[in-house]
């Protein structure tokens, strides 16, 4: 009875949390409109939101084009890098002499700021959309790798004690403990990849491009056109929603026993 | 109780080695039976090498020094294991975990044994739940079936418990007891709960710590179905006393009956 009742308490005040948040967007927006009217803050260099929203609807810009080009490459990029990482997080687990071999670079290649090596990629692979690919790729590699043999490693040693006892060699206790213990840690790391994947397609199409959401971006920089900068920003928080939330569906989804923090 | 021997070791050390290169010697010149239909209880402090012996005998690690020989009833020698934690699997459900040595073991057994055991440790209609929607007595239930599914040689026991809270723990070592039973298992228990030790087992071994070793048999005289009004009785004390005045004399000073 006080159980279900401080359960109906939980749920009451996580929907007026909800609530507040909603509340704290709506009014957060509506402060803006008002600010850049009253503060005089000239329109073209600080756009209010009304004049964000129409700016959809000009057909100067070709949005749908842009945008999927953006998700094209952060999509694919972000597929690659992570059947690579994974592929590479199982290996290194597998041998510990592969992983003494290997682990360095990827240390190194870790603690790098992986967008500075944007500009230099270019010089390398030539403005090709492989380019943009690649970094895409070197971004989502690593969270993946990372967690991934993590979770490959930090199993509990009684399960393994378990198995060799019954029989079981080193290829069962990898796929009925290793594999299944990684799945959490996996869906950490495509959460991490996805982000980075946006991060990755932008700052491609920064360097070298003249289509997508980061082109758009830069391209109003030269024309003071914000407005259309604001436009992109709106849709890549979109994006960056629509990925993430939808790892966090997956993972919920394919992770029902899964402890949700 | 036939006299058949399910295991029998022979001056068994176990020597490792340590990061300063000295090696050290978990165990040493150990030698006892476990026979057919007994539970056999190995007491000791804390790091004397007791989990080690399970491991022996499980051939998860192979002994440095003596030998053991395994009975194989049926040609086969398999064993189930119980550990300090519950130790199931998160992604399996209760059904999966308990089948689990079901699918490694070749010749483990019919499936219909999963469902007699989910009956007898009073688990009917949790088959699907995860383990994160257990108690921790459940968890505990579930990890106890899954060490009998498979009608294993012999059941090892690393201080089952460890972790939970008094009541419960005094209600699933009468479960455990009444299940060994009901099975006809031949089971040992290494803890450093005197009391378990002596309600659970028909022998008590005491062993020492650095190297362990076994310096004293105290045998349990109680009736075979052990039932928890036990607990308050003379011979029961009297087989703890014996029990833990065995352990003082070994001057480890830090023994408690139960924790």
């Amino acid at each position: 009875m006080a159980r279900s009742s401080t359960k109906v308490g939980r749920d009451l005040s996580s929907l007026t949390g909800r609530g507040l948040s909603f509340l704290s967007f709506v009014l957060g927006l509506a402060l803006w409109e008002v600010l850049v009217d009253v503060l005089e803050i000239p329109r073209f260099l600080f756009p209010p939101p009304s004049q964000v929203f129409q700016i959809y609807f000009t057909g100067d810009i070709r949005w749908l084009d842009h945008t999927l080009v953006t998700l094209r490459s952060a999509v694919t990029g972000c597929a690659i890098g992570v059947a690579f990482g994974f592929l590479l997080a199982v290996l290194i687990t597998v041998s510990e002499m592969l992983s003494r071999i290997v682990m360095p670079y990827v240390v190194a290649l870790q603690v790098l700021p992986k967008v500075a090596i944007a500009p230099i990629l270019y010089v390398m692979l030539g403005f090709t959309n492989t380019s943009r690919v690649i970094l895409i790729v070197i971004l989502t590699f690593f969270p993946i790798v990372i967690n991934v043999s993590t979770g490959l490693s930090s199993v509990d040693r009684n399960l393994v004690y378990l198995l060799n006892s019954l029989g079981a060699g080193n290829v069962r206790v990898f796929y009925k403990v290793r594999l299944p213990n990684s799945l959490p840690y996996f869906f950490d790391g495509l959460r991490i990849a996805v982000s980075g994947a946006l991060v990755g397609a932008i700052v491609a199409e920064f360097v070298s491009s003249n289509e997508g959401l980061g082109f758009l971006i830069l391209n109003s920089q030269y024309t003071f056109n914000t407005t259309a900068a604001f436009g992109a920003f709106v849709i890549l928080t979109i994006l960056g929603l629509a990925l993430y939330g939808g790892v966090v569906f997956l993972g919920r989804r394919l992770m029902p026993w899964y402890e949700r923090v | 109780m036939t006299s058949a021997r399910v295991v029998v070791m022979e001056g068994v050390g176990k020597r490792y080695p340590t990061a300063k290169g000295e090696d050290v010697d978990a165990v040493a010149d150990v030698s006892f039976e476990v026979r057919r239909g007994e539970t056999l209880a190995i007491v000791g402090p804390s790091g004397c090498g007791k989990s080690t012996l399970l491991r022996l005998i499980a051939g998860v690690d192979s002994p440095t020094e003596g030998t053991i020989e395994r009975e194989r009833s049926d040609g086969r020698f398999v064993v189930g294991y119980v550990f300090q934690e519950s130790s199931l699997m998160q992604w399996r459900t209760v059904y999966d975990n308990i089948k689990l040595p079901l699918e490694v073991v070749k010749d483990g057994g019919s499936t219909d044994n999963v469902d007699d055991l989910i009956r007898m440790i009073g688990m009917k209609g949790f088959e699907n739940s995860y383990p994160i929607e257990l108690s921790g007595g459940m968890q505990r239930r579930v990890s106890l079936a899954r060490a009998f599914v498979h009608g294993p040689s012999i059941v090892l026991m690393d201080e089952p418990f460890t972790g939970v809270d008094e009541l419960t723990k005094e209600a699933l070592q009468h479960e455990l007891g009444t299940m060994i039973r009901d099975l006809g298992a031949t089971a040992m228990l290494v803890t450093h709960d005197i009391e378990e030790a002596v309600f659970l087992s028909h022998r008590i071994l005491i062993m020492s710590p650095r190297p362990g070793s076994i310096v004293a048999e105290v045998p349990v005289d109680l009736p075979p179905v052990r039932d928890p009004s036990m607990r308050t009785s003379i011979d029961f004390f009297a087989t703890a006393k014996a029990v833990r005045e065995k352990l003082l004399e070994m001057h480890v000073g830090n023994v408690r009956p139960s924790e």
